[in-house]
């Protein structure tokens, strides 16, 4: 992870210097995982000038977007579809230290211009309306019980220091697809549109078949020091492909068991037979690019600055990789990754090639990073009524406390009652009240407002802490139930970023002020979102309770009535009644029938 | 079981003495017991009882059921919607004034031409709409053109008889000979009759084209001029039909396609300040202009042809792939795209009237309500477009705005704008007006569409802003309130909470109400008819009573 960093730092630093020779740059990173995965990182950034922007020329700067973003007066704008788990405990720490990455559904977080609240709502409706359109994507239904203003989890990444009046706005989407309708238009964004550089791998079948998958559009304002201020647009798309997933044959995708023979097994653990076998954790398989994305890089774009490598791959030295010829390696002094150089209009294939038998496994990748916090949120409590969440939150590092920010917006209709919020230490049976150290909590309105809550808290060095709360499930009208109302309503991801100990030390390593407000988190990871179940209704009942209460009240109202107006006389007074006077009936209009 | 009752209908009806009678003389065998009489006080009850119940019924059940189902429907002005969509309540008229200066003439002079004129004017109109009034300008007047006429006609002594048209503002210089004066006994005269022919040659396609709208509409045939001819009318209805939908703010999207990855810039800022800027200053009264351009590389369109014919034109738009999504805003996007690419198009077909659709040299075709696309061939590896290579783009693309907003062709500039803009009232009025009507069609025809009182609104301001619109006809104040009566025309018309109640089927009111309403009505009207019954034999019994007691 260390080498990932320096590398991100190095790509960052090295785009303040070129942010004026080139506005475009692309990098796909690929870094094996343990487990067969392979995480592949896609990157492409451009710059417009802000003169450029207001004038409305756009090169490179998609203008679908920059005339949403104009029209809705939005200063900052962060948007994630994500899908999938990213899975610490096997692949460490997150790509982009969490930065780049939205919990499962789709995210949305503005900075936008407003004078006051309304005004701010009112661009908020029109701005999540219009993305809506451009990505295909329901964000038009981010409205009022979606919408959150935090106030400690974010701070802005660009330069705002000319606007005072700015307002964060967050919501989410959490039952949200992300699917093929929504790359597309991410492609139609990029200035070469997936037809050439490294987007030319970007295929809906491979990225929604990842384990884990995340695409990000960032957009902020830089003003580089005695420079001019440019709009930066980066989109990035992170996946973590299964290797043997990905290399199933495009005509036979089914997934089968290889026979008994062909699985691979666990060498270095000891067998009492020959017909015993316990399955490799990893597999050692050669890959190559064409099998794992259905395609090879072709060529690169054009347009994108030609000092940065396309292409890097993150294995050690000692691995060698096989690439097409006039692709020119480049090894990275750290001895952990290497780049690739491609000539503009030649196609590059990549094989990595098995391992000998002989050689050690923890050579062959590069040691995942393991991340500064694991984090698991899930439901506790019991019948359709009480609910209540844990999170278990365990920091690795031996030697220091994890400070970090804890932020839910739970839907309106999870009431939590937070005097039951409290954080413990694993093995404590009292809850530790100098864990938490700053809570912000704007409860829900109904049907109006979500529940926002934050927590500043920190754990301490090698240990896990529970944080619960109980809440109550309160129940919906009729017509608030969606069609599967029986699977659960979704509860959006809990972000929880992690507060950078010293900002400074980093903000001078960075180069310039810009960089120190970008490092106001070290790290940001989200949960999994969670199903919550309501008290779900019988949806006939409405027409259950009208046949039955009137069945009721027939039956009521009909003797009653009958009781105040019949005539009661003694059974021989009155007219012949029952089945005799029927028949007798009968009887006579059949004689009268045979007489004629 | 050989007993023959008559039917009986009920115990309480075999009390009265009548009754008694009837069946006491009875010599059956097996006489059936009957009940004692009933007391005349149960029966009042009784009839109470039900009276009561049916009371409540009407007086209180129905009025709670009819309040709280009914749907709400304003009270809509149908019959005057009606009349506007008919043209009844409005007259188009456009009373144009024309003022003459005639500084050199005396005024006795000037205003025996004019008279002569208005003469010759008044003969060769047909149209009563559309009315051209002369007026003299004071001698004192400045040279500067008037604000209230429409245009003012400078006459200046020459030496032979010419017109001609002022580029920068709305003037037409005549010069006469000096012998073109007519004597003030005279009744005709040359000059007069060249001044007339001029006016209406400079006003023949407004007049047509507005008569074209009226004759669109429902507007009564005595309004209108008859015999406009067929030509004329079909390249008015093209024209109509190419032109955009009117707005104050129209967004110019200007977009340079390329099929590879070259060229990735052009110098269009520079090329539309040259080029474009001036037709759009000019055009500011009217709309305002917004511009943005892109750049978009690896664009693929949507026909490969190497010719393109007339059909291929309407494809070759890649609508899929190419980002020319419609701006957010209320602004409709005008979109200017040049593609580079070595197309050509193939020559127009026979049809006449298609001859102005495509461009002097076949390199653009302009899309009707959406824009104009340009082919720019271009060498292989130029990589950047200078300001000079996009003059001829830009120059077709500045006449494709002017016939897409719908400016007329003929005339001065000056005076094409400000027909446009009466142009434009008149086309605005006319669809508020048949927009009413189809609203109020809409009541007529759905009896069960709930009608909001915001719809109401709507159509007392659309009325309100219609009839000023009407009174200002021709001005300024005409097209703004003639824009705001549309706007609010289709706001009261678009109305969202009035789809909803259309589909909720009869089948499910049956479904709900009858469960409930079934069994309680049928003891209920049971219960009446018996008690109507029972009356009815009552008062027959208390008649024969009687008659047998005055026989008696």
């Amino acid at each position: 992870m260390r080498q990932f960093l320096s590398l991100l730092w190095l790509s960052l630093f090295s785009f303040s210097i070129f942010a004026s020779a080139a506005d475009y740059h692309e990098q796909l990173n690929l870094r094996p995982l343990p487990l067969s995965s392979l995480l592949a990182s896609f990157n492409f950034r451009s710059n417009t000038t802000l003169d450029d922007f207001d004038k409305g020329n756009f090169r490179f700067f998609p203008r679908s977007l920059a005339q949403i973003l104009q029209h809705a007066g939005t200063r900052e704008l962060h948007l994630r579809f994500s899908l999938g788990r990213w899975d610490a405990e096997t692949w460490g720490a997150r790509p982009w230290d969490g930065a780049r990455e939205g919990g499962t559904g789709v995210e949305l977080w503005a900075w936008l211009e407003a004078d006051t609240d309304e005004e701010a709502d009112h661009k908020w409706l029109t701005l999540t309306n219009a993305l809506s359109g451009l990505f295909c994507a329901s964000l038009n239904f981010i409205d009022g019980t979606r919408t959150t203003r935090p106030v400690m989890s974010f701070q802005p990444e660009g330069d705002h220091s000319t606007v005072t009046n700015m307002h964060l706005l967050y919501g989410v989407l959490p039952h949200e697809v992300v699917c093929t309708e929504n790359l597309t238009p991410f492609l139609k964004l990029l200035p070469c549109k997936g037809k050439a550089g490294i987007a030319t791998l970007l295929d809906g079948h491979k990225l929604f078949d990842a384990s884990w998958q995340s695409m990000a559009i960032d957009i902020r304002p830089i003003c580089p020091p005695g420079g001019e201020c440019v709009l930066q647009i980066e989109q990035t798309i992170d996946m973590v492909l299964d290797i043997d997933r990905s290399k199933r044959p495009r005509d036979n995708p089914i997934p089968r068991p290889p026979p008994g023979d062909q699985l691979p097994c666990d060498t270095s653990k000891p067998y009492n037979s020959h017909d015993t076998c316990f399955p490799a954790d990893h597999t050692n398989q050669e890959w190559t690019l064409s099998q794992i994305f259905g395609k090879t890089v072709k060529g690169t774009c054009p347009l994108a600055d030609s000092t940065i490598p396309p292409v890097c791959i993150q294995v050690p030295d000692s691995r060698s990789v096989f690439v097409s010829k006039d692709v020119h390696e480049k090894k990275n002094p750290d001895g952990l990754s290497r780049c690739f150089d491609i000539a503009p209009s030649t196609e590059l294939e990549m094989m990595l090639p098995r391992l000998d038998e002989g050689a050690s496994t923890t050579t062959d990748i590069v040691t995942p990073e393991t991340p500064l916090l694991y984090a698991e949120r899930s439901f506790t409590g019991h019948g359709q009524e009480r609910g209540g969440v844990q999170t278990i939150l365990r920091n690795p590092s031996p030697d220091t406390a994890v400070e970090f920010i804890y932020m839910e917006s739970l839907p309106w209709f999870m009431r939590i009652y937070l005097h039951t919020m409290e954080a413990r230490v694993a093995g404590h049976s009292h809850a530790n009240k100098s864990l938490i150290q700053q809570v912000y909590y704007r409860p829900a309105l109904d049907r109006a407002r979500a529940t926002q809550l934050e927590v500043r808290m920190r754990v301490p060095p090698a240990s896990t802490v529970f944080l619960t709360y109980d809440f109550e499930k309160s129940i919906l009208r009729y017509t608030e139930y969606p069609p599967d109302a029986n699977r659960g309503f979704d509860v959006a991801a809990a972000v929880i970023t992690i507060l950078d100990p010293q900002p400074e030390t980093i903000g001078s390593h960075g180069g310039g002020a810009a960089k120190s407000a970008r490092r106001f988190a070290a790290y940001t990871l989200r949960t999994t979102s969670l199903l919550c179940s309501l008290p779900t209704p019988d949806f006939s009942m409405p027409y259950n309770v009208i046949i039955f209460t009137s069945t009721a009240i027939a039956l009521t109202f009909g003797g009653m009535f009958n009781i105040l107006v019949r005539r009661f006389v003694a059974a021989d007074e009155g007219p012949e009644a029952g089945l005799a006077v029927v028949l007798g009936r009968l009887k006579g209009r059949l004689r009268g029938m045979l007489k004629r | 079981m050989s007993i023959q009752q008559p039917p009986d209908n009920g115990a309480e009806n075999s009390k009265s003495p009548v009754n008694i009678e009837a069946v006491t003389p009875s010599n059956e065998a097996q006489t059936k017991k009957q009940p004692p009489p009933e007391k005349p006080s149960d029966v009042r009850r009784r009839s109470h009882i039900i009276l009561s119940f049916w009371l409540i019924v009407l007086c209180l059940g129905l009025p709670i059921w009819w309040k709280t189902t009914t749907i709400y429907r304003a009270d809509l002005p149908l019959q005057e919607m009606l009349d506007w969509s008919d043209g009844k309540a409005c007259r188009p008229v456009f009373p144009l004034r024309i003022s003459i200066q005639a500084n050199a003439l005396q005024e006795q002079e000037a205003q025996n031409l004019l008279r002569l004129t208005q003469h010759a004017l008044d003969d060769l109109n047909d149209f009563s709409g559309h009315h051209l009034r002369l007026q003299l300008a004071p001698p004192s007047a400045t040279e500067h053109h008037d604000r209230d006429s429409v245009l003012t006609i400078r006459l200046v002594p020459g030496d032979t008889t010419t017109a001609k048209f002022d580029p920068h503002e709305p003037v037409l210089d005549i010069t006469y000979p000096p012998n073109g004066i007519p004597s003030p006994t005279s009744s005709s005269s040359p000059l007069a009759t060249y001044v007339a022919s001029q006016l209406r040659s400079t006003f023949a396609e407004e007049q047509a084209t507005i008569s074209y709208l009226l004759s669109t509409n429902s507007i009564p045939s005595d309004h209108r001029p008859q015999g406009l001819p067929s030509d004329v009318s079909d390249s008015l209805s093209k024209r109509t039909t190419r032109s955009l939908k009117y707005s104050p703010t129209y967004h110019l999207t200007f977009s340079l396609f390329t099929s590879g990855s070259l060229p990735s810039s052009w110098d269009i800022d520079g090329a539309i300040g040259e080029y474009m800027k001036p037709v759009l200053d000019v055009l500011s009264p009217i709309h305002n202009f917004t511009i943005d351009t892109q750049v978009q590389l690896y664009a693929t369109p949507g026909v490969q042809n190497q010719v393109l014919n007339k059909e291929d034109l309407s494809s070759f738009i890649n609508a899929a792939e190419w980002p020319l999504s419609p701006s957010i805003g209320g602004a409709p996007t005008v979109n200017f795209i040049v593609f580079v690419g070595n197309q050509t198009i193939a020559a127009p077909s026979q049809t006449p009237g298609d001859s102005d659709t495509l461009g002097p040299a076949s390199h653009s075709w302009l899309i009707p309500q959406w824009g104009t696309v340009y082919l720019l061939p271009l060498a292989d590896d130029t990589a950047h477009l200078p300001a000079e290579a996009l003059k001829q783009p830009l120059l077709t693309f500045t006449s494709h705005l002017l016939s897409l907003t719908g400016t007329p062709q003929s005339g001065s500039l000056p005076l094409r704008l400000s027909t446009l803009s009466r142009i434009r009232s008149a086309d605005l009025l006319l669809r508020a007006s048949s927009t009413l009507g189809s609203l109020a069609r809409l009541a007529l025809a759905l009896p069960s569409i709930s009608i909001p009182s915001r719809v109401a609104d709507g159509v007392s301001k659309t009325m309100h802003h219609l009839r000023l619109a009407c009174e200002t006809l021709g001005g300024p104040e005409g097209l703004a309130h003639a824009r705001i009566a549309e706007a609010e025309a289709e706001r009261a018309f678009f109305e969202k909470s009035m789809v909803g109640q259309l589909y909720f089927p009869d089948e499910h009111k049956i479904a709900v109400y009858l469960p409930l309403l079934g069994p309680v009505a049928v003891p209920l009207v049971m219960g009446l008819l018996n008690e109507l019954k029972a009356w009815r034999k009552r008062r027959r019994e208390a008649a024969e009573a009687g008659r047998e007691k005055k026989r008696e």
